[in-house]
Protein backbone atom coordinates (compact mmCIF):
# COMPACT_ATOMS: atom_id res chain seq x y z
CA UNK A 1 0.00 0.00 0.00
CA UNK A 2 1.29 3.51 -1.06
CA UNK A 3 0.63 7.04 -0.26
CA UNK A 4 1.24 9.75 -2.86
CA UNK A 5 4.38 11.80 -1.46
CA UNK A 6 2.81 15.43 -0.93
CA UNK A 7 6.74 16.82 -1.97
CA UNK A 8 7.14 14.51 -5.40
CA UNK A 9 8.07 17.02 -7.89
CA UNK A 10 6.52 14.78 -10.30
CA UNK A 11 3.25 15.18 -8.52
CA UNK A 12 3.08 18.16 -6.51
CA UNK A 13 -0.22 18.59 -4.27
CA UNK A 14 -1.97 22.00 -5.52
CA UNK A 15 -0.86 24.74 -3.80
CA UNK A 16 -4.75 25.62 -2.55
CA UNK A 17 -5.25 22.09 -1.51
CA UNK A 18 -2.21 21.53 1.07
CA UNK A 19 -2.50 24.25 3.55
CA UNK A 20 -6.29 22.93 4.34
CA UNK A 21 -4.56 19.66 5.40
CA UNK A 22 -3.22 21.54 8.44
CA UNK A 23 -5.70 20.54 11.86
CA UNK A 24 -6.69 23.85 12.27
CA UNK A 25 -5.83 27.75 10.89
CA UNK A 26 -4.09 28.33 14.06
CA UNK A 27 -1.43 25.73 13.45
CA UNK A 28 2.10 26.86 13.05
CA UNK A 29 2.73 27.39 9.07
CA UNK A 30 -1.44 27.06 8.64
CA UNK A 31 -2.88 29.01 6.10
CA UNK A 32 -4.43 32.28 6.67
CA UNK A 33 -6.45 34.05 4.79
CA UNK A 34 -5.77 37.58 3.80
CA UNK A 35 -8.00 40.51 5.06
CA UNK A 36 -11.04 40.77 3.76
CA UNK A 37 -10.65 37.42 1.35
CA UNK A 38 -11.58 35.39 4.64
CA UNK A 39 -14.17 32.51 3.97
CA UNK A 40 -17.45 32.82 6.10
CA UNK A 41 -17.39 31.73 8.84
CA UNK A 42 -20.48 28.96 8.23
CA UNK A 43 -18.06 27.89 5.43
CA UNK A 44 -19.66 24.60 4.64
CA UNK A 45 -16.19 23.33 3.86
CA UNK A 46 -14.89 23.94 7.26
CA UNK A 47 -17.27 20.74 8.26
CA UNK A 48 -15.31 18.11 5.95
CA UNK A 49 -12.04 19.80 6.21
CA UNK A 50 -10.65 17.57 9.07
CA UNK A 51 -10.96 14.30 6.52
CA UNK A 52 -8.96 15.98 3.52
CA UNK A 53 -6.61 13.90 5.51
CA UNK A 54 -8.47 10.98 5.03
CA UNK A 55 -9.20 11.23 1.53
CA UNK A 56 -12.71 12.14 3.06
CA UNK A 57 -13.58 9.15 4.63
CA UNK A 58 -15.01 9.41 7.82
CA UNK A 59 -15.99 6.11 8.55
CA UNK A 60 -14.72 2.91 7.94
CA UNK A 61 -12.22 2.86 10.98
CA UNK A 62 -11.18 -0.47 12.08
CA UNK A 63 -13.86 -1.33 15.32
CA UNK A 64 -10.64 -2.99 16.81
CA UNK A 65 -8.54 0.78 17.32
CA UNK A 66 -10.11 2.29 20.50
CA UNK A 67 -9.07 6.01 22.16
CA UNK A 68 -7.14 4.16 24.60
CA UNK A 69 -5.84 1.34 22.29
CA UNK A 70 -2.23 1.42 22.23
CA UNK A 71 0.04 1.69 19.38
CA UNK A 72 3.42 1.24 18.66
CA UNK A 73 5.62 1.13 15.80
CA UNK A 74 6.65 -1.49 13.63
CA UNK A 75 10.38 -1.71 13.58
CA UNK A 76 10.63 -4.31 11.22
CA UNK A 77 8.20 -2.17 8.84
CA UNK A 78 9.71 -1.67 5.13
CA UNK A 79 10.31 2.08 5.35
CA UNK A 80 7.86 3.89 3.10
CA UNK A 81 6.60 6.93 1.59
CA UNK A 82 4.14 8.22 4.00
CA UNK A 83 1.76 12.11 4.46
CA UNK A 84 3.37 14.59 6.58
CA UNK A 85 0.50 13.49 9.43
CA UNK A 86 1.29 9.62 9.31
CA UNK A 87 4.96 10.63 9.52
CA UNK A 88 3.92 12.33 12.90
CA UNK A 89 1.89 9.36 14.12
CA UNK A 90 4.85 7.17 13.38
CA UNK A 91 7.14 9.41 15.07
CA UNK A 92 4.90 9.77 18.20
CA UNK A 93 4.52 5.82 18.65
CA UNK A 94 8.34 4.57 19.30
CA UNK A 95 7.02 3.87 23.31
CA UNK A 96 3.29 2.52 22.74
CA UNK A 97 0.94 5.43 22.91
CA UNK A 98 -2.97 5.28 22.84
CA UNK A 99 -5.02 6.75 19.76
CA UNK A 100 -6.42 8.99 21.58
CA UNK A 101 -3.13 10.49 22.88
CA UNK A 102 -1.89 10.21 19.55
CA UNK A 103 -5.05 12.56 18.43
CA UNK A 104 -4.49 15.65 21.46
CA UNK A 105 -0.70 15.48 20.70
CA UNK A 106 -1.14 16.06 16.64
CA UNK A 107 -4.33 18.31 17.18
CA UNK A 108 -5.85 15.68 14.71
CA UNK A 109 -9.63 15.11 15.16
CA UNK A 110 -9.63 11.47 16.86
CA UNK A 111 -11.73 10.54 13.73
CA UNK A 112 -9.18 11.37 11.01
CA UNK A 113 -6.87 10.04 13.71
CA UNK A 114 -8.47 6.57 13.91
CA UNK A 115 -8.68 5.85 10.30
CA UNK A 116 -4.72 7.23 9.89
CA UNK A 117 -3.68 4.75 12.45
CA UNK A 118 -5.92 1.73 10.52
CA UNK A 119 -4.51 2.65 7.67
CA UNK A 120 -0.44 2.70 9.14
CA UNK A 121 -1.76 -0.69 10.73
CA UNK A 122 -3.17 -1.86 7.19
CA UNK A 123 0.51 -0.84 5.49
CA UNK A 124 2.33 -2.57 8.36
CA UNK A 125 4.20 0.25 9.58
CA UNK A 126 2.11 0.74 13.05
CA UNK A 127 1.32 -2.42 15.87
CA UNK A 128 -1.89 -2.30 16.86
CA UNK A 129 -2.29 -3.60 20.50
CA UNK A 130 -5.92 -5.38 20.11
CA UNK A 131 -6.24 -7.05 23.27
CA UNK A 132 -7.18 -10.67 23.67
CA UNK A 133 -10.69 -10.13 26.22
CA UNK A 134 -13.04 -7.02 25.25
CA UNK A 135 -14.45 -7.37 29.01
CA UNK A 136 -11.96 -7.05 31.60
CA UNK A 137 -11.53 -9.65 33.63
CA UNK A 138 -11.75 -9.15 37.88
CA UNK A 139 -7.91 -9.72 38.41
CA UNK A 140 -7.45 -6.57 36.03
CA UNK A 141 -10.01 -4.84 37.51
CA UNK A 142 -8.01 -5.98 41.31
CA UNK A 143 -5.46 -4.52 39.91
CA UNK A 144 -6.85 -1.00 39.44
CA UNK A 145 -8.37 -1.28 42.29
CA UNK A 146 -5.08 -1.94 43.90
CA UNK A 147 -3.15 0.50 42.17
CA UNK A 148 -5.96 3.57 42.59
CA UNK A 149 -5.92 2.85 46.60
CA UNK A 150 -2.47 3.17 46.64
CA UNK A 151 -1.92 6.49 45.47
CA UNK A 152 -2.49 9.77 47.66
CA UNK B 1 13.42 13.14 16.11
CA UNK B 2 14.46 11.39 13.31
CA UNK B 3 11.35 11.77 11.07
CA UNK B 4 12.22 15.61 10.59
CA UNK B 5 15.70 14.84 9.54
CA UNK B 6 15.31 12.03 7.02
CA UNK B 7 15.31 14.44 4.05
CA UNK B 8 13.48 11.15 1.82
CA UNK B 9 11.08 10.84 4.48
CA UNK B 10 11.64 7.55 4.89
CA UNK B 11 11.16 6.22 8.25
CA UNK B 12 11.71 2.83 10.17
CA UNK B 13 15.20 2.44 9.36
CA UNK B 14 16.67 4.81 11.39
CA UNK B 15 14.97 2.86 14.58
CA UNK B 16 16.45 -0.61 13.57
CA UNK B 17 18.87 -1.31 16.41
CA UNK B 18 17.65 1.34 18.82
CA UNK B 19 16.68 -0.06 22.68
CA UNK B 20 14.16 -2.70 22.80
CA UNK B 21 10.49 -1.65 22.26
CA UNK B 22 8.86 -1.44 25.65
CA UNK B 23 5.85 -3.93 25.91
CA UNK B 24 2.20 -2.22 25.43
CA UNK B 25 0.67 -1.97 28.30
CA UNK B 26 -2.83 -3.19 28.73
CA UNK B 27 -5.37 -0.17 29.10
CA UNK B 28 -8.53 0.08 31.13
CA UNK B 29 -11.26 3.12 30.96
CA UNK B 30 -13.54 4.61 33.20
CA UNK B 31 -15.80 7.12 31.73
CA UNK B 32 -16.96 10.33 33.30
CA UNK B 33 -19.89 11.65 32.00
CA UNK B 34 -22.23 14.93 32.87
CA UNK B 35 -23.53 17.91 31.60
CA UNK B 36 -21.22 21.22 30.81
CA UNK B 37 -19.65 23.09 33.72
CA UNK B 38 -20.41 19.86 36.10
CA UNK B 39 -16.42 19.08 36.99
CA UNK B 40 -16.09 16.78 34.59
CA UNK B 41 -12.53 17.79 33.71
CA UNK B 42 -11.95 18.99 37.01
CA UNK B 43 -12.70 15.29 37.78
CA UNK B 44 -10.17 14.19 34.92
CA UNK B 45 -7.68 16.41 36.20
CA UNK B 46 -7.33 15.68 39.95
CA UNK B 47 -6.77 11.60 39.20
CA UNK B 48 -4.83 11.64 36.31
CA UNK B 49 -1.19 12.01 36.10
CA UNK B 50 -0.99 14.04 33.04
CA UNK B 51 -2.54 17.62 32.71
CA UNK B 52 -5.60 16.19 31.24
CA UNK B 53 -5.30 16.39 27.07
CA UNK B 54 -8.03 17.07 24.96
CA UNK B 55 -9.08 15.29 21.62
CA UNK B 56 -11.53 16.59 19.58
CA UNK B 57 -14.20 14.55 17.44
CA UNK B 58 -16.69 16.32 14.88
CA UNK B 59 -20.14 15.57 13.83
CA UNK B 60 -20.03 13.89 10.64
CA UNK B 61 -22.79 14.81 8.22
CA UNK B 62 -23.88 11.78 8.99
CA UNK B 63 -24.40 11.80 12.56
CA UNK B 64 -25.50 15.92 12.02
CA UNK B 65 -28.76 13.89 9.85
CA UNK B 66 -29.60 11.54 12.49
CA UNK B 67 -29.29 14.69 14.66
CA UNK B 68 -31.96 16.67 12.40
CA UNK B 69 -33.94 14.70 10.45
CA UNK B 70 -35.80 17.72 8.80
CA UNK B 71 -32.95 19.90 8.31
CA UNK B 72 -30.48 18.13 6.14
CA UNK B 73 -29.89 21.12 4.13
CA UNK B 74 -29.15 23.22 7.13
CA UNK B 75 -25.64 21.29 8.45
CA UNK B 76 -24.23 22.69 11.27
CA UNK B 77 -20.63 21.20 13.16
CA UNK B 78 -20.36 20.13 16.35
CA UNK B 79 -17.12 20.11 17.58
CA UNK B 80 -16.75 18.09 20.41
CA UNK B 81 -13.96 18.45 23.09
CA UNK B 82 -13.43 15.75 25.04
CA UNK B 83 -10.89 15.97 28.09
CA UNK B 84 -8.73 12.86 28.88
CA UNK B 85 -6.31 11.54 31.88
CA UNK B 86 -3.97 9.14 32.03
CA UNK B 87 -2.85 7.20 35.91
CA UNK B 88 -0.15 4.65 35.27
CA UNK B 89 -1.37 1.92 37.51
CA UNK B 90 2.38 -0.08 36.58
CA UNK B 91 4.15 -1.26 34.06
CA UNK B 92 1.56 -3.29 32.18
CA UNK B 93 -1.54 -1.90 32.95
CA UNK B 94 -2.91 1.98 32.21
CA UNK B 95 -6.07 3.45 33.19
CA UNK B 96 -7.91 6.17 30.91
CA UNK B 97 -10.26 8.59 32.60
CA UNK B 98 -12.67 9.85 29.69
CA UNK B 99 -14.38 13.14 30.34
CA UNK B 100 -17.01 13.55 27.66
CA UNK B 101 -20.67 15.25 27.42
CA UNK B 102 -23.17 13.97 28.53
CA UNK B 103 -26.01 15.38 26.06
CA UNK B 104 -27.73 13.02 24.21
CA UNK B 105 -26.92 14.47 20.69
CA UNK B 106 -23.47 13.31 21.25
CA UNK B 107 -24.38 9.61 22.19
CA UNK B 108 -23.78 8.39 18.39
CA UNK B 109 -19.90 8.51 20.22
CA UNK B 110 -20.78 6.81 23.21
CA UNK B 111 -21.00 3.35 22.07
CA UNK B 112 -17.53 3.48 20.68
CA UNK B 113 -16.34 5.14 24.57
CA UNK B 114 -18.14 2.51 26.25
CA UNK B 115 -16.62 -0.53 24.46
CA UNK B 116 -14.48 -2.24 26.89
CA UNK B 117 -15.07 -0.06 29.58
CA UNK B 118 -14.65 -0.65 33.29
CA UNK B 119 -17.71 1.71 34.26
CA UNK B 120 -18.99 4.99 34.69
CA UNK B 121 -19.29 7.91 36.82
CA UNK B 122 -22.13 10.45 36.15
CA UNK B 123 -21.46 13.77 37.90
CA UNK B 124 -24.37 15.55 38.68
CA UNK B 125 -24.63 19.47 40.08
CA UNK B 126 -27.53 19.28 42.38
CA UNK B 127 -28.48 23.16 40.98
CA UNK B 128 -29.11 21.08 37.50
CA UNK B 129 -30.26 17.47 38.09
CA UNK B 130 -31.57 16.80 34.40
CA UNK B 131 -28.06 17.60 32.58
CA UNK B 132 -27.29 14.02 33.22
CA UNK B 133 -30.43 12.06 32.52
CA UNK B 134 -29.30 11.03 29.26
CA UNK B 135 -26.04 9.80 30.18
CA UNK B 136 -28.01 8.00 33.18
CA UNK B 137 -30.16 6.51 30.48
CA UNK B 138 -27.49 5.17 28.46
CA UNK B 139 -25.47 3.55 30.89
CA UNK B 140 -28.32 2.28 32.19
CA UNK B 141 -29.72 0.62 28.69
CA UNK B 142 -25.96 -0.63 27.63
CA UNK B 143 -25.50 -2.33 30.86
CA UNK B 144 -22.79 -0.36 31.71
CA UNK B 145 -21.88 -0.56 35.94
CA UNK B 146 -21.94 3.46 36.75
CA UNK B 147 -21.78 5.32 40.24
CA UNK B 148 -23.90 8.86 40.12
CA UNK B 149 -21.46 11.30 41.54
CA UNK B 150 -22.88 14.35 43.22
CA UNK B 151 -19.86 17.07 43.18
CA UNK B 152 -20.36 18.56 46.14
CA UNK B 153 -18.65 22.40 44.49
CA UNK B 154 -17.78 24.34 48.41
CA UNK B 155 -19.65 21.59 50.26
CA UNK B 156 -22.46 22.68 48.56
CA UNK B 157 -25.57 20.40 48.10
CA UNK B 158 -29.16 21.56 47.32
CA UNK B 159 -30.45 18.24 47.53
CA UNK B 160 -29.90 15.35 49.82
CA UNK B 161 -28.20 12.49 48.28
CA UNK B 162 -31.70 10.49 48.78
CA UNK B 163 -33.47 13.32 46.95
CA UNK B 164 -31.19 12.86 43.93
CA UNK B 165 -31.59 9.34 43.62
CA UNK B 166 -35.39 9.86 43.67
CA UNK B 167 -35.08 12.26 41.11
CA UNK B 168 -33.25 9.65 38.96
CA UNK B 169 -35.09 6.58 39.86
CA UNK B 170 -31.98 4.60 39.59
CA UNK B 171 -32.15 1.32 40.59
CA UNK B 172 -31.47 0.59 43.85
CA UNK B 173 -27.77 -1.22 43.64
CA UNK B 174 -27.08 1.93 41.79
CA UNK B 175 -24.50 3.60 44.34
CA UNK B 176 -25.54 7.66 45.00
CA UNK B 177 -22.33 9.57 46.44
CA UNK B 178 -21.21 12.55 46.78
CA UNK B 179 -18.06 13.72 46.01
CA UNK B 180 -15.77 16.82 45.85
CA UNK B 181 -14.20 16.90 41.88
CA UNK B 182 -11.17 19.44 43.04
CA UNK B 183 -9.69 17.06 45.39
CA UNK B 184 -7.26 13.71 44.25
CA UNK B 185 -8.69 11.44 47.17
CA UNK B 186 -12.27 12.24 47.05
CA UNK B 187 -12.06 11.40 43.17
CA UNK B 188 -10.15 8.82 43.63
CA UNK B 189 -12.55 7.08 46.31
CA UNK B 190 -15.28 8.42 43.77
CA UNK B 191 -13.54 5.70 41.12
CA UNK B 192 -13.40 2.88 43.71
CA UNK B 193 -16.73 3.07 44.20
CA UNK B 194 -16.85 2.43 40.28
CA UNK B 195 -14.56 -0.12 39.92
CA UNK B 196 -16.47 -2.02 43.09
CA UNK B 197 -19.34 -2.04 40.76
CA UNK B 198 -17.35 -3.26 37.93
CA UNK B 199 -15.81 -6.11 39.50
CA UNK B 200 -19.17 -6.92 40.84
CA UNK B 201 -20.02 -7.20 37.40
CA UNK B 202 -16.95 -9.22 36.09
CA UNK B 203 -17.41 -11.68 38.78
CA UNK B 204 -20.90 -12.01 37.97
CA UNK B 205 -20.21 -12.89 34.25
CA UNK B 206 -17.45 -15.00 35.21
CA UNK B 207 -20.11 -17.35 37.19
CA UNK B 208 -22.82 -17.52 34.77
Amino acid sequence: MTYPDPDDPAHPARPSVRPFLQSGPMSAGGYRPTPGNEPPADDQASTLRPFVITSGRTDGADPDIGMETQVSVNHAAMPMRLSPEMRAIVALCGDPLSVAEISARLRLHLGVTRILVGDLRAAGQLDVHVLDNETPDPETIMRVIRGLRAIT
Amino acid sequence: MDFEQSPDHFVGTARVGSSAPKKAPVPVKIIVAGGFGVGKTTTVGAISEISPLTTEAEMTAESVGIDNPGQATMKTTTTIAMDFGVLTIDQTLKLYIFGTPGQSRFAFMWDDLIKGALGGLVVVDTARIDDCYPAVDYFERAGLPFVVGVNTFNGQMNYSLEEVRWALAVRDDVPVLSYDARFRASVRDALLVVLDQALDKAIRARST
